[in-house]
């Protein structure tokens, strides 16, 4: 009985008051399991089998720690070392399909179009690539023309994560795959346009290249 | 104004990520990674452009891990109380435990929302980023965390 009303659909007048959806059946799975595992506490203590894998314990008496109690609400920042611990691309997301990033792709359209107030053929082409030096490619799908190590060339993905020197793209058989910007060409389309991107000038991060000014420097020949 | 012409794009990249976090967190619960990834840049352009952003983008963020927070994927909301009057909405994150302590009184006006003649001319671009992010696949965490007091099924 209870179980039926926990699983039924919100009523249609509902709906409107409450502002809230019914999702379908696989994306409310997802969210059930992934409220599950987040709300069950996990003990420190798991982390136990995972060390004893990798090092060597050292088994000596340490004096129990005094530990300084921090009233102070205020975020700390995370120093380095934490951040290499948690920011990492895990495998996870890996495993999940191309498909699901499609939306991405879907919104990063309508935001260039949006970007560029209406793509229309007689946009001039200097003025879309100005806006396209400071927007962002999180979720396009990019393509390497040319580059200086052949094996590059032609990898086609959805664009996931860009860093100082590498592009992470996702590609049609739901692999990951880590390219270097530097010393290889990529291509972007947008419907009609397609705008190339040097990535040797393109060697900084995602958000400095919003605030930083492009120099004109040199040629690039590949 | 060429300086608004200028912060325009900016704005429009940082309500992009935004959206972006959510689309990615609404198609895959469990990518924490990326919708913190996309968070983190979104804070380092406004830094760097130095751009406010309006408080109710700002208190989805933690502001330790950078990462969403959505109340029953990323986040437990929970409403508090001090000495058996004041109440508080507490929302912790589940990533790394940094909470915000938020006061619930129906009164209290935010100082956005005080000098609104004065910031006239700012109003339309400050309130870009927090009107606009209705992503196509409106996800029912999102408009279950702008009422103030939404209690998870948790309990």
């Amino acid at each position: 009985m209870e179980e039926a009303l926990v699983r039924a659909t919100i009523p249609k007048d509902l709906v409107k008051v409450l502002g809230v959806e019914s999702q379908t059946r696989s994306k409310a799975d997802a969210f059930t399991q992934a409220f599950l595992k987040n709300s069950i506490q996990q003990h420190s203590r798991h982390d136990l089998k995972n060390m004893l894998t990798h090092k060597a314990v050292i088994l000596s008496y340490t004096r129990p720690k005094k530990e300084k109690k921090r009233s102070s609400k205020k975020a700390k920042g995370l120093n380095a070392r934490q951040k290499r611990a948690m920011k990492i691309f895990d495998i996870k997301p890996e495993h999940q399909k191309y498909k699901l990033f499609l939306p991405l792709h879907d919104l990063w359209r309508q935001y260039i179009i949006d970007l560029c107030s209406g793509l229309k053929p007689s946009c001039n082409p200097q003025f879309v690539q100005q806006k396209l030096l400071k927007a962002d490619f999180h979720g396009a799908i990019i393509t390497v023309v040319r580059s200086k190590c052949p094996s590059y060339v032609g990898t086609t993905g959805i664009l996931v994560q860009e860093f100082k020197h590498i592009f992470k793209i996702i590609t049609k058989e739901d692999k990951l795959k880590v390219i270097p910007k530097r010393n290889s060409v990529f291509s972007v389309e947008i419907n009609g346009f397609v705008s190339h991107i040097y990535g040797s000038k393109f060697e900084q991060r995602a958000s400095e290249r919003s605030a930083k000014k492009f120099k004109v420097r040199g040629t690039i020949d590949l | 104004m060429a300086g608004q012409l200028k912060d325009k794009e900016a704005y429009q990249r940082l309500n992009y990520l935004y959206q972006a976090a959510h689309c990615v967190l609404s198609q895959n619960p469990e990518n924490v990674e990326l919708a913190r990834f996309y968070c983190f840049t979104q804070k380092t352009i406004a830094r760097r452009l130095v751009l406010r952003q309006d408080p109710s983008v700002k208190r989805t963020l933690c502001k330790k891990c950078c990462s969403l927070l959505i109340p029953g994927v990323t986040a437990t909301t929970r409403q508090r109380r001090k000495n058996r009057k004041t109440r508080f909405t507490v929302v912790k994150c589940l990533l790394c435990g940094q909470s915000k302590t938020l006061l619930n009184n129906p009164d209290y006006c935010l100082w956005v929302d005080r000098p609104e003649a004065q910031l006239q001319q700012q109003k339309q671009p400050d309130r870009g980023p927090s009107v606009k992010n209705q992503p196509k696949d409106s996800d029912p965490d999102k408009s279950a965390s702008s009422t103030p007091s939404t209690s998870t099924a948790g309990t």
